[in-house]
């Protein structure tokens, strides 16, 4: 297992090195330009000073390279520094967002708890919500309660967030005041009143993300528990006397949990990711907003950063769930 | 049955498993697959039973049935006294020790996340309140009945050749010391040189803890080794039931003479005299049967009679209950010929 | 037509409505929303309108405008004139007295050496700075005495009231940002994100592109201001989403930028909990018609230049007939409800500069179509569409994507159709469209169309420097890598020539008169620019919040000092 994941390791470095070179490229070739967002009474000379000031006019490949120091050497040195009291980073130049300029690792810092949070506990509570639904859905295949849950996962498929989201709003914010709409990142939890304020302004988010990711895992556990209820241990264990219970919940679910735990591990690379959508329509403040927001602007460094980040955590995340499997299920070996 | 007979352990009673056929956009009721229709049988203590027919005739679910696997539509199972297709879920729980069943697959009957003692073990953690050792004792104790080599106890099932894992499988159905098991085509997934082994095995404990087996097979040679009576099942229903000594050498149901003609014969001049029977056409579908006897369609020696009104069940001669109108449609000559063999049975 | 009214009224009772009475800091908090998170707080590396107003909270320049685009002092106590002795006889430099004993938010004091450092930070040829046209023609700028900023410029300056005036180009402490000069200018995050200026409000807290958080500046000039002791500008989400949080929910007390659909603003009215305000400044939705042949056939080089005039766009008649058939009322209608109306004019404001060309506001297909015959173009074959030398009157409208543009686009066709116009119509992302990559050719530079439809404004109520962008000498080209403001490549030796005589004159009336003959020059008179809908800025604020005195001169939060909340 050691050996498989020091080469999976291994290999991850060519790969990503590939990555950030594609995924810097495919940015830099998109259309649009970090100027587009400022108004037309600027006049052109001063855009062009602004556009070498960003450093925007330089090649392509020697942005590249810059940004590869940067992200490999400044960015790192820069924590360390920060940590031990080093002086390594001194007088380099951090990855810088051209939109806001500041050092985009500060904004991916400040963004990143209200990411983790909103979108994890959306992930969590739509985890929490499926399973059981998915469970039982396939116990009773074709019940009510089966075709109940069929409509739900059909409708958290097929409704985008934005109308998901704007429809909550409407029925929760506005007609029943309930929840705020925007999401107020200032505030501190210190207290009881302050965590209550938290979770109401958590609630319209996690409930319209919750709502899609509940769909999709629902429908995973449900086929994963068809897939084994019909395997012959399963007959095998009633035929044992166990009762009722443990043949679902121990043989039937743990078996049918294999998959399952691999979607769900596959899909945690998406929480780092934020939701664009969700986020940007409550206001909260994370990780998806921003990269909507630096692509809008065409901040090439906040934008190349991101991706890559994501790049790191999807390939990472592979790895994760292919090691999981291997102890989840005895009959995966890696040698 | 004379009252000297000793009380059968199992009786089954006009077993019926249909399984609904649901259609259309509002999943409508629209039929079933009669699997099994009918089934009759009794298996003394310590007899063994084999089951045999071709693919699909509804032998494994008559197994699966009688266990309450499945929910049988109609029919009563009386095993050990109490009718088991009538329990209450939690009687039945209860009453599943005396009652185990051995599966066709042994990779897939055991479950791929537990290790060899905790599958042994799960049904004694179920059914008794024995400490850890005692029931690593009761294990180790399997293993060598089974001839299983103790230092295995701890492995995934996935580790084991397919014999042992079947070995694995017998542990299991014997960990609560049961009285009645049901044998699934227990060598069918084997390779030819382990089967042999296991039905030894399965002979061996027979003998030495008094098991009752139900042996389901389409492999008619090892049935006949193993069994004291034969049942031959033909879409659903008993074709003929007869101690395995009879049937073996002489056939009743044209059913069961077409099917025996394809057993090898190992002495080549019985071989070269005996003509094979090839049966035409296909097996018609459990959904939907022949309204008369299920066979007609395919029968060699098929009068009209047979394709109107369903044969029972009949004891033709002693101990021998085939069902076929050759032998009781009064005035034929299937009649006089079974009664014929019928006096030649009581004389013997 | 009635809520406008009711708009507008609105406006005007907040206008005349008491100032605070309170004390500083006695209101709690107030919440600003826009649907643009502020990205930067320092007003000269950014051109965002989003920036530039939250940092107006917290940095002043010397003189604001008003509602009117009259100037106001902030930190002088004066506004300098040639009868006051502030601005020389001849017109080469403008000298402004400081307010005495004016601090900063960090209690230090504010001198002329601050605005010194504030022209050399915005000058710096490797600063980047986005407002450097402010400080264009300066020669210098001194501090005489500690008090005394005296601005030199070049030669005679006809208005000088560019420099430190309005939230474009606020005053920065030179204390905060000396080492910021130059290339290092952004590397400066704390100062850029919270920069001590002498407004009411100074920065607590900033996270990038999300939220801005104020406290009362306890340094702040007027000791009885700001009523609210904390503000908050949270940033992010849509337009309607920030209407709602002010109207609907009341979450928030003002919205800036609530640009959406007039029935949306009626719903979100009636829920009574807030108010939309409307300034109009010159912000003119308009038709630029392609004077060069766009043609693909032209080799790349020649293709949308001088050298090829537009064979179809070329002929007055063909364009006057065109503005003609347009519906200038139903547009706003459709597009902007409150937040427009239509017009004539690329300067429509202030009214002092505004040209009375109203007669583009009506209808005419008729005498549209009487036009286009008159120039030759008929319908020979009769398949609808008006041919001339048997070339068909095809016409490639280009526009940003953006619904309202998609649906002025519609409309227009549909009427251009009636004409006999074949319209093709093209949508292309806004970033490409105004991001002006000399290699796409996609940008609203270069004009790979026969007309095409976006929105410009002058950013000074005088619009001097907005109307320069007309000259022959700024038609975008190869040899200026596609850059330049004149879009249509219009190009008259006589609107050059007066636009000269523009920079000489000082007398304001006489300035004025001369702004509305150049704004004739290119709409009624030529028609190279259609102008359809004078598009205001439309904000909402909840019926708590007074004080609010809407501007479209200067940031919408010129006066935030005075807003208080109603009780």
């Amino acid at each position: 297992m050691l050996t498989f994941t020091l080469r999976r390791l291994l290999l991850a470095i060519p790969t990503l090195l590939v990555i950030s070179l594609v995924i810097f490229l495919l940015v830099d070739l998109a259309p649009g330009s970090p100027m587009s967002e400022i108004p037309l009474t600027v006049p052109p000379e001063t855009r062009q000073k602004m556009i070498e000031a960003l450093g925007a006019d330089q090649p392509v490949f020697v942005r590249y390279f810059l940004w590869l120091r940067q992200f490999f050497w400044v960015e790192p040195a820069y924590v360390i520094d920060h940590w031990f009291g080093t002086s390594w980073a001194e007088g380099e130049q951090r990855i810088l967002s051209w939109q806001s300029r500041s050092p985009v690792f500060t904004i991916i810092g400040q963004r990143l708890p209200q990411t983790m949070i909103v979108i994890g506990t959306a992930y969590l509570v739509g985890i929490l919500i499926a399973l059981p639904i998915g469970i039982y859905s396939a116990y009773r295949q074709y019940s009510l309660f089966d075709q109940g849950g069929t409509l739900f996962a059909m409708i958290g498929f097929s409704v985008p967030t934005f109308f998901s989201g704007t429809l909550f709003i409407i029925i929760f914010a506005v007609w029943l005041g309930w929840f705020p709409t925007k999401y107020d990142t200032t505030l501190n939890v210190t207290d009881w009143d302050s965590f209550l304020k938290q979770i109401r302004q958590m609630a319209l988010p996690v409930m319209t993300l919750g709502l899609a990711n509940a769909a999709t895992i629902s429908r995973y556990m449900r086929s994963s528990m068809l897939d084994n209820m019909t395997q012959d241990y399963v007959r095998t264990a009633r035929a044992k006397g166990m009762t009722e219970r443990i043949v679902v919940l121990k043989h039937v679910l743990r078996n049918s949990l294999i998959p399952v735990v691999t979607v769900i591990a596959l899909g945690i690379p998406s929480i780092f990711g934020g939701a664009i959508i969700t986020e940007n329509l409550f206001g909260v403040n994370g990780i998806g907003a921003a990269l909507i927001g630096a692509i809008h602007a065409s901040d090439l460094p906040m934008v190349q950063t991101l991706a890559f980040i994501f790049a790191v955590l999807i390939v990472l995340f592979n790895l994760i769930a292919d090691i999981l499997y291997g102890f989840l299920d005895p009959r995966i070996r890696y040698d | 049955m004379l009252d000297a007979q000793p009380q059968p352990l199992v009786q089954v009673q006009d077993l019926k498993m249909h399984f609904p056929i649901y259609s259309g956009i509002f999943r409508k009721h629209t039929g079933d697959v009669k699997a099994v229709d009918g089934v009759s049988f009794d298996i003394l203590p310590g007899q063994t039973l084999g089951l045999v027919g071709e693919s699909g005739c509804g032998k494994s679910t008559v197994g699966r049935a009688m266990l309450r696997l499945y929910e049988p539509t109609a029919g009563r199972v009386i095993i050990d006294g109490d009718d088991v297709a009538k329990l209450a879920p939690e009687p039945l729980r209860k009453k599943r020790p005396t009652m185990q069943m051995v599966f066709q697959d042994p990779q897939a009957s055991l479950n791929p996340r537990m290790t060899l003692a905790e599958i042994v073990s799960e049904p004694l953690d179920e059914h008794t309140n024995w400490t850890r050792d005692q029931k690593l004792e009761r294990v180790y104790e399997l293993m060598d009945q089974v001839g299983l080599n103790r230092r295995f106890v701890n492995r995934f099932p996935h580790e084991f050749s397919g014999g042992q894992r079947q070995r694995i499988g017998i542990a299991r159905a014997l960990a609560l010391k049961p009285r009645f098991i049901v044998c699934d085509e227990p060598i069918a997934a084997l390779d030819v040189s382990i089967q042999a082994q296991v039905v030894n095995l399965l002979e061996d404990l027979q003998e030495k803890l008094g098991l009752t087996y139900l042996f389901i097979s389409h492999d008619l040679s090892m049935v006949r080794h193993l069994a004291q009576r034969v049942a031959v099942m033909y879409l659903g229903r008993i074709a003929e039931l007869s101690p395995s000594k009879d049937l073996y050498a002489r056939p009743l149901h044209p059913y069961a003479e077409a099917l025996l003609s394809a057993v090898n014969e190992p002495d080549p001049e019985l071989a070269a005299r005996r003509n094979r029977i090839i049966l035409k056409g296909d097996v018609p579908s459990p959904a939907n049967p022949p309204k008369g006897c299920n066979f007609c369609t395919r029968c060699p020696k098929v009068m009209d009679i047979c394709r109107t009104v369903k044969p029972d069940l009949l004891e033709v001669e002693p101990g021998r209950l085939v069902a076929c109108h050759l032998y009781t449609a009064a005035g034929s000559t299937g009649a006089s010929e079974a009664n014929e063999r019928n006096q030649q049975g009581e004389t013997r | 037509m009635k809520m406008r009214a009711a708009l507008l009224g609105a406006v005007a009772v907040m206008g005349l409505a008491p100032a605070a009475f309170a004390e500083r800091g006695t209101d709690g908090e107030v919440k600003l929303t826009f649907p643009q998170a502020v990205s930067i707080m320092n007003p000269y590396l950014t051109g965002g309108t989003k920036d530039i107003y939250a940092s107006s909270m917290v940095l002043e320049p010397l003189v604001g405008l008003d509602p009117q685009g009259v100037m106001v002092p902030k930190l002088v106590t004066e506004i300098p004139t040639k009868e006051n002795g502030g601005i020389s006889e001849d017109m080469t430099s403008i000298t402004w007295k400081l307010i005495p004993d004016l601090k900063w938010s960090d209690g230090t004091p504010v001198t002329a050496d601050d605005a010194v450092f504030t022209w050399q930070y915005c000058t710096h040829p490797e600063g980047g700075c986005s407002q450097a046209t402010k400080f264009e023609g300066i020669a210098s700028v001194e501090a005489v005495d500690p008090q005394t900023i005296k601005v030199t410029f070049n030669g005679p300056k006809a208005n000088p009231y560019t420099a430190f005036v309005s939230a474009l180009s606020p005053v920065l402490q030179k204390k905060q940002f000396e080492a910021c000069l130059g290339a290092a200018a952004p590397t400066c995050t704390d100062a850029n994100n919270m920069p001590i200026g002498t407004g009411p409000f100074k920065v607590t807290g900033f996270t990038v592109n999300d939220t801005v958080s104020m406290a009362m500046n306890e340094n702040y000039r007027d000791p009885a201001k700001p009523a609210f002791a904390s503000a908050v500008i949270k940033g992010g989400g849509d337009a309607e989403g920030s209407a709602r949080a002010v109207m609907e929910t009341g979450e928030f007390d003002y919205a800036w930028n609530t640009q959406i659909p007039p029935d949306t603003q009626a719903s979100m009215l009636a829920a009574g909990k807030g108010q939309f305000v409307v300034a109009f400044g010159t912000l003119v939705e308009r038709i630029e018609m392609n004077m060069t042949d766009p043609s693909a056939e032209l080799p790349e080089g020649e293709r949308a230049t001088a050298k090829h005039p537009h064979p179809i766009l070329s002929d007055i008649k063909v364009r006057t007939a065109l503005s003609m058939a347009i519906d200038r009322s139903v547009l706003v209608e459709v597009g902007y409800g409150a937040g427009g109306k239509p017009t004539c004019n690329v300067i429509p404001a202030p009214d002092d500069w505004a040209s009375d060309n109203t007669a583009c506001l009506t209808q005419d297909m008729e005498g549209a179509k009487k036009l286009l015959d008159e120039a030759g173009w008929t319908d020979s074959d009769g398949d609808g569409i008006r041919d001339k030398d048997g070339k068909k009157l095809h016409l490639l409208y280009q526009s940003t994507v953006n619904p309202i543009r998609q649906d002025f686009q519609a409309l227009v066709k549909d009427w251009w159709t009636e004409l006999g116009v074949e319209v093709e119509l093209k949508a292309i992302d806004p970033g490409v469209f105004f991001g002006g990559d000399p290699g796409s050719p996609d940008t609203f530079q270069k004009f790979y169309a026969d007309v095409e439809m976006y929105a410009n404004n002058s950013d000074s109520p005088d619009p001097e420097v907005y109307l320069g962008q007309y000259q022959c000498k700024n038609a975008p080209s190869p040899e200026t890598q596609w850059q330049g403001e004149n879009i249509n490549r219009f190009c008259n030796p006589d609107y050059d020539k007066l636009y000269a005589e523009l920079g000489g004159v000082t007398d304001v009336a006489k300035r004025q008169e001369i702004a509305k003959k150049l704004n004739d020059m290119v709409t009624k008179d030529s028609m190279v620019v259609v102008p359809l809908v004078h598009r205001g800025t439309l904000s909402a604020h909840s019926n708590s919040l007074g004080g609010v005195q809407i501007n479209a001169w200067d940031s919408e939060m010129w006066n935030v000092a005075d807003w208080f909340r109603v009780k």
